[in-house]
């Protein structure tokens, strides 16, 4: 009987270690796409919502690589992605001053909002070009690094007409939202918790090229 | 409360209550916006992102400069029509 349930679980450890965990596609390899735009298509947004106010914020100068073994996702993807403080709008230009503020992101101090991908610990197949990623990552903010679970959805497209008009390459479409507190990245305000809320809602957009 | 102060306060009034009218309308927003955020479809990937386009939203700060200026003259004006009536009440006498 235990040998029995022994090698079924051998066999379910195999089955599961030998499943696809990475894209059905026509490239092959490790390929590494850089999300530098000049166009201004990709983005970082926030959203902070208290009972007296509503804040949304937006960045397109978004820059970074990442790279992956196409078959093998889970186990190679690596990367950062970065935006510079400073260039985060709000839609009104007194509160833009105010974000790079020392007493609030101080863009001076910390000119760089970044985030590295440290582990991936689930892969979902969604489609042969489509995964759910479950990454772990360091997030900076405000010269503070802080270890958060993200979950990223990558859609892969070979070259083709379509991506051409687009950009020349292979793309790769990348979706995240999350969640961070400011508290938890020192940034401390007496506004804070009434007309900005500590907790902040992240959400990236981003496509990047194999060729650049 | 003589014509031309019943003129002025229903004046101040009018103000008031239009520039409330105003910001309710915008959708009650706190702080005047010059650009809004709207969305946008990636037809690539089928997803939507964000831009910024330029639209004036009119917020509770400008609604109370407004409303805090037209108390201010309504009040001077008030005043300034009293003073008259009674200089005028004075010399007849």
């Amino acid at each position: 009987m235990k040998l029995i349930l022994k090698t079924s679980i051998l066999i379910f450890t195999c089955f599961i270690t030998a499943l696809p965990q990475g894209f059905d596609v026509k490239a092959k390899g490790v390929q590494t796409f850089s999300f530098k735009d000049d166009k201004g298509r990709n983005q970082a947004s926030f959203h902070s919502i208290t009972p007296f106010d509503e804040v949304d914020g937006l960045t397109s100068e978004i820059s970074g690589q990442v790279s992956f073994d196409v078959k093998d996702v889970k186990n190679t993807l690596k990367g950062e992605i970065s935006l510079p403080t400073a260039s985060l709008k709000t839609g009104i230009t007194m509160r833009d001053k105010d974000l790079k503020d020392p007493k609030w992101l101080d863009a001076e101090k910390y000119p760089v909002i970044s985030f590295k991908i440290v582990k991936v610990t689930d892969v979902q197949i969604l489609a042969p070009n489509k995964l759910k990623v479950k990454v772990t990552g360091d997030f900076n903010l405000h010269g503070v690094n802080n270890e958060i679970p993200v979950e990223v959805t990558m859609t892969y497209l070979d070259e083709s007409a379509a991506t051409e008009a687009r950009e020349p390459g292979d793309l790769l479409g990348v979706t995240a939202n999350f969640s961070i507190t400011l508290s938890s990245y020192n940034v401390q305000n007496m506004i804070l918790g009434k007309r900005v809320s500590d907790n902040i809602t992240i959400g990236t957009n981003i496509v990047g090229t194999n060729k650049f | 409360m003589n014509i031309k102060q019943k003129i002025t306060f229903a004046a101040g009034l009018a103000i008031i209550v239009t520039v409330f009218i105003i910001w309710i309308v915008n959708g009650t927003y706190v702080f005047t916006q010059t650009q809004v955020l709207i969305e946008k479809q990636d037809p690539l990937f089928g997803t939507t992102y964000q831009e910024w386009q330029n639209k004036f939203i009119w917020g509770l700060d400008l609604t109370l400069f407004i409303s805090a200026i037209s108390i201010i003259a309504s009040t001077i004006l008030f005043f300034i029509f009293k003073d008259k009536r009674k200089n005028r009440n004075e010399i007849n006498s």
